[in-house]
């Protein structure tokens, strides 16, 4: 990678060592609490299948609708029809006809199944709406990290890139006019979209809750504006408790270095009210429908595995990629596109979803991940595990 | 990165590493007497039930490096004989490099017997940990070269080992817990008594000493007691930010491996311009960019 993204990149590295010391400082019981959701993570691990039934059937208790991809291909086919079958913006009226708009907010399971693109190819309007992301949408890219999609880009570079979508932007705007340039054009989205996709950081068993964590708002436009919210999670989100699925966003915007988090969402089923007569009904405000898809994709056969089981601990804070030094030299040409995982828990995930142990043999060991983790993964053990693997496949 | 380059280099490696290894306990052809050459002045016994075991990873850490670049000239040639040839021709440590070592081996040996331990050494008869394989992942390999490492040690009469490196020490590790290998060891840190040193310096640890094998707070408090003094930056050398010098990837993926070596050894400068290792693969890797001292250059008996 160029010298602009080293750059770049040791500044990020070194202000989320101090964010996140600050924040552990500052919070102490995030350290109790990480401690607590790694032992409840590995129970649900040790019975994975058996709790995402509890989950959807949560979800469908809450009113929603819940599906179960075992591949991508499965995850996308069952989202295009969702999407297909979508009530459009005029109430009572399926379109399948209409071209829908979809609204995204940041979701790396969306990558991995490689959902946007389908959706476009299927003739949706999609678009990103995490900054970040949508940056990545504009330069026809991938993301760089889990947390900082687009960390490598300059000021300069996004400006340019925004000029596409508003012309008042330019390589000499700054970062505020960007951001509010990107604001005004995503707001027109919001207002059009039929369909809201999400991930999820965690989904509660008990409740079938989706809870998810951001500072930008968009998240909170994505589930609430949109006739329609779909959630794309991969099935080691799913906790016991919903108070577990809390933890866990706590902890994944603490070691992400932002810390209190701007906005959580709790999500359980459609929106509703019963403010007449105590008689409920739906929709109010927000969606009228809630689908979730748990997706497979090489998870359950990973729970199964003790080499690999401890890898689904992984809660997605990327603190991980500051720590590695081949990351800090390669960014995302290490494990290059296949994958929007990347870094030390990218390598492992990419095995996990893609079957690629290729990226495994530039990691050095250097065991920084595992120091840093908040699950306490023992990524370098589990690194050299996928390299007996790659290494059984050079015949 | 170019998959088809790494796989084709991991199938040279095997063959070559492994072959060598099953016959010869080395990991390629290698001068075994001239490695081992430093302990003749010091008339160190051959042999013993106490072994000093150096691996050699001072000696050949170096050679590491260049032959892992030199073998993708030889990519198309399968047969190891012929890469055994051009290997004993053309890969030699330096006389600078041997000399160093031969210090660093000499004053681990004299640390060791003014502890009051008796040690011997295999000289040009000792075997090679199987460090690569691990660190390549082949894990099945490393198992069943362990195996014959085992007997070898068993059949020597050699009871406790005393290991000088973090690669070794992690490697047999990894055999005690996997293999059965049953042959005491030990670093010599845990070993020599009233080092003493000085200087100010700061540490680049081993990523394998002290973080795989969780002894970063017990290195600096030898260093420390030793009388030498540690410059510290938490985003350098803290335990969790400190990072790897690049050498183990040196056989795969060259320019890779110096990027990383000459960025972690400007961190470093940023915080004290002289380096202290304890590892011969770092030694030899950031020795190109930064003013660097293994700790047996810096310690003696007191």
């Amino acid at each position: 990678m160029s010298d602009s993204w080293k750059s770049a990149i040791a500044k990020v590295v070194a202000s989320n060592e101090l964010a996140v010391e600050k924040i552990l400082n500052e919070y102490p019981y995030v350290v109790e609490l990480a401690e607590r959701l790694r032992e409840t993570k590995l129970r649900v691990i040790d019975d994975l299948q058996a709790y995402v039934d509890k989950a959807m059937k949560g979800v469908e208790r809450s009113g929603g609708h819940a599906y179960m991809a075992k591949t991508k291909d499965d995850a996308k086919k069952i989202v295009t029809e969702i999407v297909r079958e979508a009530p459009t913006r005029e109430e009572g009226k399926r379109g399948r006809e209409k071209k829908k708009t979809v609204v995204l907010a940041k979701s790396n399971v969306a990558y991995e199944i490689g959902l946007r693109d389908h959706l476009i190819k299927e003739g949706f309007e999609a678009w990103e709406t995490d900054l970040g992301e949508f940056l990545v949408q504009l330069r026809k890219g991938w993301p760089v990290h889990l947390v900082l999609p687009s960390v490598d880009l300059t000021r300069e570079e996004a400006g340019k890139l925004v000029h596409g979508i508003d012309k008042s932007v330019n390589e000499d705007s700054s970062i505020e006019q960007i951001v509010a340039a990107v604001r005004g054009f995503l707001f027109e989205k919001y207002l059009a979209a039929d369909v809201g996709i999400t991930g999820a950081n965690a989904v509660s068993a008990d409740t079938g809750s989706v809870v998810l964590v951001e500072n930008e708002g968009n998240i909170r436009m994505d589930t609430v504006m949109p006739r329609t919210h779909v959630v794309v999670t991969g099935v080691e989100k799913v906790v016991p408790t919903l108070r577990d699925a809390m933890d866990e966003a706590i902890v994944q915007s603490a070691y992400a270095g932002l810390y209190p988090p701007t906005y959580v969402n709790v999500t359980t089923g459609p929106s509703s009210t019963a403010d007449i007569e105590s008689h409920r009904v739906s929709p109010a405000t927000g969606p009228k429908e809630f689908h979730v898809v748990f997706i497979d994709d090489g998870r359950i056969a990973a729970s199964r595995d003790e080499n690999l089981k401890e890898a689904l601990l992984c809660i997605k804070c990327g603190r991980c990629y500051f720590a590695c030094p081949v990351y800090r030299e390669l960014g995302r040409n290490w494990v290059g596109t296949g994958s929007p995982y990347n870094g030390p828990t990218g390598v492992v995930w990419n095995y996990l979803t893609n079957g690629d142990p290729w990226p495994a043999f530039l990691c050095t060991h250097s065991g920084g991940c595992k120091e840093v983790c908040p699950m306490k993964i023992d990524l370098p053990t589990i690194i050299r595990y996928v390299k007996s693997v790659g290494e059984k496949r050079l015949g | 990165m170019d998959e088809d380059q790494i796989r084709s280099r991991l199938r040279l490696i095997r063959s070559v590493v492994t072959r060598n290894l099953m016959r010869d306990y080395v990991p390629f052809p290698m001068d075994r007497k001239l490695a081992s050459s430093w302990a003749s002045p010091l008339k160190v016994p051959r042999g013993g039930d106490a072994l000093i075991y150096t691996s050699y990873m001072y000696q050949m850490a170096s050679v590491f490096k260049s032959y892992g670049r030199l073998l993708p000239k030889f990519g198309s040639l399968a047969s190891s004989s012929i890469v055994q040839g051009l290997g004993a021709r053309v890969i030699k440590p330096s006389d600078d490099e041997m000399k160093r070592a031969s210090s660093v081996l000499s004053n681990a040996y004299s640390l060791i017997r003014a502890s009051g331990v008796e040690v011997g050494y295999l000289y040009e008869e000792e075997p090679y940990s199987g460090a690569l394989l691990l660190e390549m992942g082949f894990l099945d390999e490393l198992k069943e070269y362990g195996k014959r490492l085992l007997s070898f040690f068993h059949d020597k009469g050699a009871k406790r080992l005393i290991v000088l490196d973090p690669h070794t020490l992690f490697t047999l590790t990894y055999l005690k817990r996997e293999a059965g290998f049953d042959v005491s060891f030990e670093h010599y840190l845990d070993v020599i008594k009233g080092a003493k040193g000085g200087g100010s310096f700061v540490l680049h640890d081993s990523c394998v000493f002290s973080r795989l094998l969780d002894r970063y707070s017990s290195l600096r408090d030898f260093i420390r007691e030793a009388g030498i003094s540690l410059s510290e930056n938490e985003l350098v050398t803290g335990k969790a930010t400190g990072t790897c010098c690049g050498g183990p990837l040196g056989s795969l993926d060259y320019e890779l491996s110096e990027g990383m070596a000459k960025q972690r050894a400007e961190e470093l400068k940023s915080v004290n311009p002289r380096v202290l290792v304890m590892c011969p693969i770092c030694l030899s890797q950031l020795s190109p960019y930064a003013d660097v001292k293994d700790l047996l250059e810096v310690i003696r008996h007191e």
